[in-house]
Formats: structure tokens, sequence, C-alpha cells
């Protein structure tokens, strides 16, 4: 052996001995360990430490992964340039917090697939950059809301838009950026231009459910639908062509299929047109996808679908039955059968064209034409995407007894939970609306008050100091608010003399009358006579990202609060079942912004469930007791009311609606402030149009939660 | 080239004023107005208020006297007040005081704006003798035969502080406004605006996106004012997705995320 490969052998046996004493018996369990060291070994010195290093951080979680990156990290350090090599890691370990070790391992492997990614990341767009947008322009396009989400597939089940994470088909990010807005648009035109009207998905299902059909079929149905997007969105259609695949073999073959399908590009054309024509093209080649297009999932489309039809008919034929109670001649009320036998018609309108409209939509009671509220005539809407018409059957009365059935009553004794001691003090009982039985449910609701137990307070710290810029422009718009104030007119003393006043008194003064003295102007702030509770949803939840938002929005509203002097409290509210609903103390009226209150905003953690009513009905009281000209009730949430036991659904929300109906009878304003973003189908009816905000992103909560304050009282 | 001011009480509206009827609101103004009652106009910025009443001081062939409401208006900025001139006290009637004795229409402008004390000059003119107090005079004013309260109100507003009083909107009749529906929107922007009918056809159903949008990062969806100040910068040759971003988009909003979701529903259009 000479000198040169003794050294060699020596070199690598240390770095062996190394690794193994960070990583341990794993690292012999490699395959082709002698081969991974004589590449390490051939590494820079800073590129071995690096490996080193690692090595020892990953073992402390796991060894088997920290063995993996041994092997792969001289194929990492080929591949890749060093800064990239951090960022693989990175990543890696990060899917191994998230995801566990085999999707860890999985993603640590595919060393290529991650070096190519890095090199797109200059032409990349990702969804996360775009789903705002994408949601506002889906929204803007009209129709039954669709939910952006991020997917390996891309496709729609009509009610969510799946998409990829990332694009990076174009060089230019904007490019890709195009193919987001043009894939989801044509995904939406989907839901919009009948593809999945209730006969279609019935006529595939039956007689051609195989992958073949479904293949013909979309690109037949994406002929049509160009049609109409051409007819309806000309700057669109001018996109699509743009980016439509350009190799001369796939435009023939797409223009072969256009020629032979040239019946589907016709306003009268329809979807189920579409599927009669997938015989004639059994025997031409498919071509491929277009860069916009997504594929398409029958099971999927068709378990939301009839989930979604079974709801909204409930949902259809009982707010019909309550337009028709509420209609009906005072002494007639109260008879079923008078109720039952009016006349309700619906006439569609006649769009025709392919377009569903539900603003012509239009209800006819007896004869009279009736106001639909913004609830009914999106449901209406939604039914018309499904249907193409209103079908008859929703037109019916509901039969008494589906009532019980769609919409279980409460029973408040089957939770079999310990009745807590009901003599305890700081213990509450409080009716709950039933809107089954159209009637309260006496003393149903035990509610107790507890205290938030003291967090930590570098929270408080964190928030302020990661919120440093933006509180800054949060405090100054606050103090806009107090510099708003006008002058005050006609005071006995202050900063300048009220000229319309001297006028006055001195008209007085030559009519021989009284003079008054209040001659001057005041420019100190009027008083704010405002009290507002704060409502903060600690259900479970909220876990995680919401509750963090939650605190955040506390501790900046707080700090812009002692800015204006308003009166304010906050509590949270949670709770399981009726027996045991709970309020938390975080600040009441009387408490400065003090340590304690700090800690407990950094101590509120979610807890169970969202027993609304019984919180508003508590809270509100306290309200009430406050001497203050404006009474605030501001709710903090992040989706609709809901509890163990019947609690949810219609149920819920219309305890939560007669609770806020019963504060607004006594002088108390309430608003929502929320997260959820299926809010517009439940937050109107509850709090009223103009109650309420939904915000899309959970981080923006903070920001915006004072600025909405802001808003609601100047 | 000189214009002549025009002294509020004597704005009396020769040309017939453009209005396109919604519903039958000019019945049920015309029928309120004949048997006295207070009107209440209720609806959206933009949606034709203004001009509603303008068309029915025409129609009515009345003099108006409009006040936009502030949060510095009073009272006496209603009623009027002394002046002092070479020495001699004046009275100088407020725009109401001056409809309620001559018998015009007085139409105050988002009322919520102005101070509550007005709320205490208005009731008594709602109530069965209509009768305006001047309690500077020490007068009982009571309101010529022909005189006409109108007031409007934006049920949109999210202030608490500015919520109409119950014991105010109850003395009203009350016309809600809203949108005009796709058809008649169109005539209003052809008509004002002077484009064609198809470009009329794309900006109303631009309208009705934004509007999609209301609650959902917008406060409001376009008006029809914007649409027709869209129109009419398109009608000047201004580029429709330019026109639309400056009379439309921005004046929306000023979120990016939004505008740029508004910019593109206009070019989708376009
Ligand atoms: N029915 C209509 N007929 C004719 N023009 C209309 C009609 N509705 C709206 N417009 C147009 O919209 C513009 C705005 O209407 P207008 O000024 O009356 O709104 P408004 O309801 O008074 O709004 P604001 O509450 O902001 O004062 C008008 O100048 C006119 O061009
Ligand atoms: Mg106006």
């Amino acid at each position: 052996m000479s000198n040169q490969s003794r050294q060699n052998l020596l070199y690598r046996i240390r770095i062996q001995k190394d690794l193994e004493k960070v990583v341990g018996p794993a690292l012999n369990r490699l395959p082709n360990l002698d081969t991974i060291i004589s590449m390490i070994a051939n590494l820079s010195d800073p590129q071995q430490v690096f490996i080193s290093h690692w090595a020892g951080l990953i073992a402390d979680s796991n060894t088997e992964l920290a063995a993996h990156f041994i092997s792969f990290a001289p194929k990492a350090f080929d591949t890749m340039v060093d800064a990239d090599v951090q960022k693989w890691v990175d990543l890696f370990l990060k899917k191994y917090d998230n995801h566990g070790l085999g999707k860890a391992i999985t993603l640590l492997e595919d060393i290529s697939g991650f070096a190519i990614d890095q090199e797109n990341k200059g032409v990349r767009c990702s969804l996360q950059q775009t789903s705002l947008f994408l949601q506002h322009f889906i929204r803007g396009l009209g129709g039954r809301e669709l939910k952006i989400s991020g997917n390996d597939e891309t496709y729609t089940n009509t009610e969510g838009l799946f998409l990829p994470e990332s694009i990076s088909l174009f060089p230019q990010p904007k490019q890709n950026f195009t193919i987001y807005k043009l894939t989801a648009a044509h995904l939406w035109a989907q839901t919009w231009y009948g593809t999945w009207r209730i006969q279609v998905l019935e006529k595939l299902t039956a007689e051609y459910n195989d992958q073949k059909s479904l293949n013909i079929f979309n690109r037949l149905e994406s002929i049509r639908l160009n049609y109409f997007i051409a007819r309806d969105f000309p700057g669109l259609s001018r996109e699509f062509s743009e980016f439509e695949n350009r190799d001369p073999k796939v435009v023939a073959l797409w223009k072969l299929w256009q020629d032979r399908a040239n019946g589907l590009r016709s306003p009268t054309a329809t979807a189920v047109d579409t599927i009669e024509n997938i015989h004639h093209f059994l025997d031409i080649d498919l071509p491929v996808l277009q860069p916009y297009q997504g594929e398409i999932f029958l099971d999927r489309i068709r378990e939301t679908m009839l989930s979604r039809i079974e709801q909204e008919q409930i949902a259809f034929q009982k707010s019909l039955d309550k337009l028709r109670d509420d209609n009906a001649p005072k002494d007639e009320a109260d008879d079923d059968d008078f109720v039952a036998k009016q006349m309700l018609e619906v006439s569609d309108g006649d769009s025709g064209e392919g377009e569903p409209s539900e603003t012509n939509f239009q209800l006819t009671l007896d004869g009279q034409p009736i106001e639909l509220s913004d609830d009914l005539k999106n449901l209406a809407g939604s039914i018309m995407q499904d249907f193409g018409e209103i079908p008859d059957q929703y037109m019916d009365p509901m039969e008494q007894g589906e009532y019980s059935d769609a919409l279980l009553a409460q029973n408040g004794e089957s939770e079999g939970d310990t009745d807590p001691d009901l003599n305890e003090t700081g213990t509450f009982q409080y009716d709950e609306w039933d809107c089954t039985r159209q009637r309260f449910r006496e003393d149903f609701c035990t509610l107790r008050e507890l205290v938030v137990p003291p967090g930590d307070e570098s929270f408080i710290s964190d928030t302020l100091e990661k919120y440093h810029g933006a509180l800054r422009v949060i405090k100054k718009c606050f103090e806009a608010v107090l510099g708003e104030s006008r002058p005050q007119r006609r005071q006995p003393d202050g900063d300048d003399i009220d000229l319309d006043a001297i006028v006055n008194a001195h008209v007085d003064m030559t009519l021989g009358k009284d003079m008054s003295d209040h001659l001057y102007t005041k420019y100190r702030n009027q008083e704010r006579n405002v009290a507002v509770m704060f409502m903060v949803d600690m259900s479970g939840s909220t876990l995680g990202w919401v509750n963090n938002a939650e605190r955040e929005s506390l501790v900046l509203l707080c700090e812009a609060l002692q800015l204006l002097g308003d009166r304010y409290a906050i509590y949270g509210f949670s709770g399981r079942t009726n027996k045991r609903c709970e309020v938390y103390s975080i600040k009441d009226f009387k408490e400065n912004y003090s340590l304690e209150v700090r800690q407990r905003i950094s101590g509120i953690r979610p807890k169970a469930y969202t027993r609304m009513g019984v919180a508003i009905r508590h809270l509100g009281q306290m309200l009430q007791k406050t001497h203050a000209r404006t009474k605030l009730l501001i709710t903090l949430s992040d989706g609709r009311p809901e509890d163990y036991g019947g609690y949810k659904g219609q149920y819920g929300i219309e305890d939560t609606r007669h609770a806020l109906l019963e504060m607004k009878q006594s002088g108390v304003h309430a608003f929502c402030i929320t997260i959820d973003s299926e809010a517009q189908e439940y937050l109107p009816h509850m709090y009223g149009t103009a109650n309420y905000a939904v915000i899309d992103e959970v981080e923006k909560l903070p920001l915006k939660v004072a600025d909405i304050y802001r808003r609601l009282t100047t | 080239m000189s214009k002549t001011t025009i002294k509020n009480e004597q704005n009396f509206i020769k040309n017939k004023p453009y209005y396109e009827p919604v519903g039958d609101e000019v019945a049920i103004f015309t029928a309120a107005y004949e048997n006295q009652l207070p009107i209440l106009l209720k609806g959206p910025t933009g949606c034709g208020k203004t001009r509603f009443i303008e068309y029915m001081a025409w129609h009515l062939k009345l003099p108006m006297v409009t006040v936009a409401c502030h949060d510095d208006l009073t009272a006496s900025d209603l009623i009027g007040r002394y002046l002092i001139k070479g020495g001699e006290t004046v009275w100088i009637d407020g725009p109401l005081t001056s409809a309620v004795r001559h018998g015009y229409i007085c139409y105050l402008d988002e009322i919520v704006e102005a101070r509550k004390d007005t709320s205490v000059v208005i009731h008594p003119l709602c109530d069965g003798r209509r009768l305006l107090p001047i309690e500077k005079l020490g007068e009982l004013l009571e309101a010529l035969s022909s005189f006409c309260l109108a007031i409007s109100y934006n049920p949109g507003y999210q202030s608490v502080l500015k919520d109409l009083k119950q014991s105010t909107r109850q003395r009203f009749v009350a016309l809600e406004f809203d949108y005009p529906n796709a058809a008649i929107e169109e005539a209003i922007v052809i008509k004002e605006s002077g484009i064609d009918e198809s470009m009329a056809h794309k900006l109303v159903k631009l309208g009705h996106m934004t509007r999609n949008l209301k609650g959902n990062g917008l406060e409001e969806g376009a008006s029809t004012r914007l649409l027709v100040n869209a129109g009419k910068l398109i009608h000047s040759k201004v580029a429709p997705v330019h026109a639309v971003d400056t009379a439309i988009s921005q004046a929306l909003t000023d979120e990016p995320d939004m505008f740029q979701a508004v910019h593109e529903l206009s070019r989708s259009i376009f």
C-alpha cells in the first residue's frame, strides 16, 4: 500500500468514525457506506463540516433521517450550489416536522426534482401569492361561492377550485400568473355554463363512466365552453388563445376536433349535447389538454353535488314556508291549511342563452311579486346552477314531519354530562331560543364565569415588536379620530371666540334680551361616550393560527384603545353542551390595561365548542349595565355557532340571531368580525347586512380589527 | 362666459331631468306628497336618489332646496339666524324655514351626518300639523300646503353612531332604492354617457361583478354613478380598461389584490 493511499484510508476512517459518533449505528445500516464515505472525502472542507454539523442536528430528531441525509449529501453538493443544499435541508426537515419520516425521506431523495424547482424559482408563481386575487376574481365572475385551494390535481367539485401549489410552465412569472387565472376561469366556466347540471351528471354516470369517455367529454366540453367564453368574455378568450399549445400537430388535432364538434359552438348547445357527441370521437386521437384545462373527477363532483342538492332543497322549502307564513293575513297565520294553500310561483326569467341568472329569478305569491332576501337569492342561484331551473317539487310546502328529521331538535338530557352544582356562585341560567318549536327553552343553559389563567408576558412584547410599524399607523389613525372632533361652540370659556355666538349675543342685547355668556369655542375633543364588549371565540377550532391572530388583535386593539379612552371589556366564550357554557374574563370594564390583563390575553387558549347565544345574552347584559351612550358588542370568531348535541346549523344560527335581536332591542349594537370564508351564508341573517366583516387572511386580522373598530365608532 | 349663481331657494328646475323610473316610486312619491307625508329615500350611494328628487321637483313644478348635511350642521343652520347689518339686527331664514314658508321641497341629503339636535326641528314638521318652531323669533311656522320634506339615508353605513333613530325614521314614508336592473341600468348609462349599447352592456356587467364582491373585500360594489363616469371617459376615447381602472377600480379599493381582481375582471370582458 502506497503512502498516499494509506493516508486516504486513514482519512476516510476518521470521517466515518466522526459521523458514527453523531449518528450512531444507523450509519452502518446504509447499504453502500464505503462509496458514500469516499465521496464525502472528496468534498471540500466546509462542505464536510456542513455535513457533520447537520447530521448531528438531524440525529437529535431522528437518526434514520440523519443517515439518509449523509448518504444523499454528496449528490446534493454535486447537483446544486451550496446555498441550495441548505434550502434542501430546511425543506425536508420541515416536511419531517409536519408530515413525519416517510414523507421527509421521499423529499430528501428527490434531489433532482428539488434542483429543478430551485432553478424555476425565478419564474414560478405560487398559489399562495395568487389565491387572494383568484378568490376575488372568481367571486366577481359570479355564481355559487367556489373556494380556492391547492392540490396535486387540477379540477373542480362544483364547490371548490383545486389548483396546483405552484406553476412554472412558462419562462415569465407573469405568464404563470395568467395561467392560474385562466385555469380558475375555465373551471369556473364549467360551473357557470352548465357542465355540471344534474341531468349531465346522471347521464355521464349511467352511460359514460369510463376514463376514455370522460377524456373525450372533457375536451368536447372545453370546445363548447370556449364558445360561451368568447361570446361573454372576449378579453379572457383572447388570453386563452394566446396560451394555447403551439405545436403544429396539436393545433391541427384540436382544429379537427373543433370542426367535427362544430354543433357545440352554438348558444343553444348544452352539456347534454356534448355527451351525445362522445361516440363520434371514439376513433380519433385525443389532443393534449391546453395549459389552462383541468381534469374531471366524476365521483368527487357527484358526492359534492348530491349532498348539496339535498340540503338546498330542504333549505329552500323551509324558506318558502317561512315566506308563506310571513305573508299570510294575520287572522289566518295560525291556520296551517290556509298557509299551505297560498300559491307560490316562480318564473326563471328567460335568460336562455345557457347562462344561469339569479337576477332574473322572480317569485310571486298569489300573483304578487315578493322581495327576496340575499340569502334566498343566493340559494335560488345555486339551485339554478344545478338544475337550470327551480324544480317544481321545490315549490311545494314541506311536509310537517320533515322538520324534525332535517333539523334535529335539541335534547338536553341525552348528553350524559353530570350537572355542575347549580348553586355554585358565578353560575347563571339563560333561556335559549328553539327555532324548531318557535319558543324559548326556559333556563336551558347554565353558564359559569371563569378567569383566563395568566400566560407568558413575552407574547405581548413579541407582538408589539412584530407589529411595530403597523402599530404606529394604527395609533396615528386613532389619534386622528380624536383630532377630528370639531371645535365645540358656545362654551362658557375656551380657546377662541365664537363669532356666531357673539353676533347672537349682540342681537339679543339690541333686542333687550339677556345676553348669553357662552361665547367661546373649545377645541378639546368631545367626550366619546362609548362602551364596547369584545367577545372572543375560544372554541377548539381556533387552535393554532386563529388563536394567535386573535390574541395579537387584542394586543394591538388595547394599545389603540388606551388612546381613545373608550371603556372596554374583553371576554372569551366557549363551552360544551347547554349545561356547561363558559365565559372567560380577560378584562372587565373596571380594570385597567394592566399586567394581569396582558398576561390573560397571552393566556387565551382554545377550549371546546361555540354556543354563541348564551354568551351574547350574558355579556350583552353586562354591557347594558354600563352607562354609556353607545354600546357595542363585537364578536371575533372563526365560524358559525356550533356545540355538542344539536346546537348547529339552523338551530345554532337562529338562537344566536335571536340573542342578537334581544340585544338590539335593548340598545346594544352588535358587530361580528370573522375569518370564516363561508360567513356570507349566515352572517347577514344573524347580524344584518352592514354589521359584519369577513377577513380573508388570518394574518390580516390583527391589523383589521383596530381599523374596523375605528370605522365603527367615528 | 358668465354663469348665473343659483340661489338655493330659487332652484326651480326648468328642464326635465333625465330620470329612468325603476318601479312605482314616482306614483308613491306623488301619493305621499298629496297626503303631505314626509319621504325617506333609502339606498346605497350613487343609485339615483338625488336625481329622483330633482325629477320629482320638476314633475310637481316646485322649487327645491337641497341641504347636504355634514357633522357640523346644527338646527340653526337649517332654521336661520340673526345677522347684524349696519347696527340693525336682521333675521335671515335658513333653507328649511324658507322651504316651509314658501312651500318648496326641502331635501336633506345624508341626514345621519347632521347633528342630533336637527331631529328636534324635523319631528314637529313631520307630524300632522306640520309646524316649524322658530325659537329665536318665538314663532311656530305652519308649513304651506305645497311644502314637502324629503330626506336621504344610506343604510350601508357602518358607524353605529350614525344610525337613523327609530323615532325619526318612523315618521317617514320610506322609498327603498337599489341599483336598477341590468336593462334599466344600461339605458341610464347609454343616455348619461353617450356610449353605445354593447359598451354599456359590458359596463353594467362589470358593475354586477363588483357587486358580487360586496362584503368580501369591497365595502360597496360600483354604483350607477361610477358606471356612468366610466362611460363618459370611454365616450371621450379613453381605452375601456383604462377608463374602468381610473373611474371604477381606484374609486372602489386601495387593496392591491382587490384592485387587480377588478382590473382583470374588466380586462376579461373588453
Ligand atoms: N334612475 C336613474 N335615472 C337616471 N339617472 C340615474 C338613475 N340612477 C342613477 N343615475 C345616474 O347616477 C348618477 C348618480 O345618482 P345620484 O347622484 O342621484 O345618486 P345618489 O343616490 O343621490 O347618491 P349619494 O347617496 O351618493 O348622494 C346620476 O348622476 C345619474 O347619472
Ligand atoms: Mg345624492
